[in-house]
């Protein structure tokens, strides 16, 4: 059984619709990658996944189970998956510990010294205890990025998303959080990655979705897709921004 | 008499001016934190309610507020005392205000960080308790300080309900010597005295919460 | 409602004094807003001094009658300048009062606005040629006016709430004419909830007011 079924996914803003028909799906241990111009409806995507975002029509199975039945726990959903944001989203009143052991606390109900005890676990599992101490503000970019990951893996989710982790980077951070992500894969972590960095996607080798317009047009490996594709809007994607990305 | 002496009587009333300021600070923040919170959790039939508090409680004088519950309850049969009459004019009234301080505090909030509140699976309640609340205080500092310091320059309001507070000994003094102009120089010293304290006592909690980064940008 | 046609009969029948009482309280709150906002702008003005000890006086000046609760420096002039043989009517004891008062505090928005303009142009205005005065006249306060929009009719507003208190000073404003009506019948519930809708319809009309001001003198891509 796959980890995450899409069926038909449709969804509308009003009489625009941002996603025709999507279907895909993602086993336990899998990585793809999500790619395709900006507006393309690949964060909607990803949002509508663990429900931040209600979809209007089609199915999403989760293990098997059809959460986007009424009276799913959207909360105990999004537990489970572990969600990284372009811009961190760190919680800025909260240490690099606190905003991993908020979740571990509130949700899991851990007791502050387990808590704290998980947390610096996931803490050198990216190289940030040092950092345990400081608040938000006086990390870098590809630190921040390191705790949001940590703070998501800290839940022990059955997947991690990623919505465009290293636009936000300068190149140098973004290698260094593509790397990170790679090792992530090896460790058998399952994820899904919304991005249109083409490096991140020929690095981690993953298998590719290429979206347009609301539309799958492809399901590919990255090298496959970068190689004079059949697609020209895929030719027209990979010709103008692989280029200056990779 | 010598300035020293005239001090010396108004300082008699620190003490109740004190207690009226904190006492209508106290419900104004409670009143405050009840609109904002209940304005961000959305509750049905609510928010036409708070619109109201809000308009009408920055629209009504302070002073004709406390004449309608301290004078004009008791003819309808409803005594408020002293202090508790300060608190539901001055206080509300700050109330309302501080829930603006407050409105505007939480909309400079980052919405991305509350996204990936929900994203985790926190409730909204959680959410509130947790990220906004914390956040919104801390940015609020400058707005409530201000408020405060309003408070305390509307405490003299206090000595028309009969609280002995450092204006009531100022009236009672001037009414037995010739000395207006020392009398009530020495009261606005005593305020002033009082809004340094109040300054200091916000300032340290302030820095006792402090995070790095947080509020100065 | 027997009770309330009691009350609005003595309403029509005390009508006048109550009439006089609201043009008085008109008359302190909008001659307040004009005096306070040519002091705040010339106090401003001397903030911006390139003398510092003009600078210092200046803000010594303005902290004291911000600091200073505006009750108190009523009954200061009002109970104190006798002493010296200065005997002063309600009317004017308010009228400076407030004046001090409710420049400073204009003052202080005008400040806080100039604190957000662009030093460039600030610059800009100096390298042209343009004198102090120039800049001040031309440049500085045709934009801080504008910032100020909202603080400055919301100090409007406080004039008009906190005229009320001039009655403390036995100024016959519309308070005090509501005080001598409930005196008389002793309604006073329903007097003074009258004198607080009063001021919210008055209070309203300054909204409406400031609104179609601000939409109106705002600049474009300027506004806070």
């Amino acid at each position: 059984m796959a980890l995450l079924e899409v069926k038909g996914l449709v969804k509308r803003f009003g009489d625009r619709t941002v996603l025709k028909d999507i279907d895909f799906s993602l086993e336990e241990g899998e990585t793809k990658v999500i790619m395709g111009p900006s507006g393309c409806g690949k964060s909607t995507l990803l949002r509508c996944l663990n429900r931040l975002i209600d979809p209007d029509e089609g199915q999403i199975l989760f293990r098997g189970e059809d959460v986007t039945r009424v009276g799913t726990d959207v909360r105990l959903l999004r537990q489970r998956i572990g969600f990284v944001f372009q811009q961190f989203a760190l919680y800025r009143h909260l240490t690099a510990l606190e905003n991993v052991t908020l979740a571990l606390r509130k949700l899991k109900g851990l007791s502050g010294r387990e808590a704290d005890e998980k947390a610096l676990l996931e803490l050198r599992r990216m190289d940030m205890e040092t950092h345990r101490a400081k608040y938000p503000a006086q990390l870098s970019g590809g630190q921040k990025q390191r705790i949001a990951i940590a703070r998501a893996l800290a839940m022990d989710p059955a997947v991690l998303f990623f919505d465009e982790p290293t636009s936000a980077l300068d190149p140098e951070m973004s290698r260094e959080v593509v790397a990170l992500i790679n090792r992530l894969r090896f460790e058998g972590v399952t994820m899904l990655c919304v991005t249109h960095d083409v490096f991140l996607a020929r690095y981690v080798t993953a298998q590719v979705i290429f979206m347009d317009a609301g539309e799958i047009r492809a399901e590919d490996a990255p090298e496959r897709l970068l190689s004079g594709h059949h697609d020209a809007r895929i030719r027209e994607f990979f010709g103008n921004s692989g280029g200056s990305d990779a | 008499m010598n300035f020293g002496n005239i001090l010396w009587v108004l300082a008699q009333g620190v003490g109740q001016t004190v207690l009226v300021t904190l006492a209508c600070m106290l419900t104004g923040l409670c009143a405050g934190l009840s609109v904002v919170v209940l304005r961000r959790l959305q509750i049905r039939g609510t928010a036409w309610l708070l619109e109201a508090y809000t308009y009408v409680f920055r629209a009504v004088p302070v002073l004709v507020l406390l004449f309608i519950i301290f004078f004009g309850l008791p003819a309808i049969g409803i005594k408020v005392s002293p202090l508790v009459s300060m608190m539901l004019s001055l206080g509300l009234i700050a109330g309302a205000y501080l829930g603006e301080v407050f409105r505007g505090a939480m909309e400079s909030l980052d919405p991305q960080e509350l996204v990936a509140a929900e994203a985790m699976g926190l409730a909204r309640g959680q959410i509130l308790v947790s990220i906004e609340l914390p956040q919104m205080l801390r940015l609020a500092v400058p707005g409530m300080l201000n408020e405060f310091t309003t408070v305390l320059k509307y405490s003299p309001f206090a000595y028309t309900v009969g609280i002995p507070e450092i204006t009531r000994q100022a009236t009672a003094l001037a009414s037995t010597t010739l000395r207006g102009v020392e009398i009530y120089l020495a009261a606005g010293l005593l305020y002033f005295g009082i809004y340094q304290l109040l300054r200091a006592g916000v300032r340290a909690v302030e820095k006792r919460f402090e995070i790095p980064g947080f509020g100065t940008n | 409602m027997l009770e309330l046609t009691g009350f609005s009969r003595e309403l029509v029948a005390y009508g006048p004094q109550l009439l006089e009482g609201l043009w008085k309280t008109l008359i302190l709150a909008g001659s307040v807003s004009l005096s306070g906002l040519v002091g705040g702008i010339l106090v401003f003005g001397l903030t911006l001094s390139h003398q510092p000890m003009v600078r210092r006086v200046t803000d010594a000046w303005v902290s004291f009658f911000i600091g200073m609760p505006l009750l108190v420096l009523l009954f200061l002039v009002y109970y104190g300048f006798p002493q010296w043989g200065i005997r002063l009517s309600p009317f004017e004891v308010a009228f400076w009062g407030f004046t001090l008062n409710v420049s400073a505090y204009n003052a202080r928005y005008l400040t806080t606005a100039y604190r957000s303009l662009d030093a460039a142009e600030l610059e800009a205005a100096d390298a042209q040629g343009f004198g102090h005065w120039q800049i001040f006249l031309w440049i500085i306060l045709p934009q801080v006016l504008r910032l100020s929009v909202p603080a400055l009719t919301n100090q409007v507003i406080l004039n008009l709430k906190d005229s009320s208190i001039a009655f403390l000073i036995q100024y016959t404003e519309f308070f005090a004419q509501v005080q001598e009506l409930a005196a008389q019948n002793f309604r006073f519930f329903q007097a003074y909830v009258m004198a607080g809708l009063v001021y919210l319809g008055l209070v309203s009309v300054i909204v409406l007011a400031a609104r179609r001001l601000e939409a109106r003198v705002i600049l474009p891509g300027l506004e806070r």
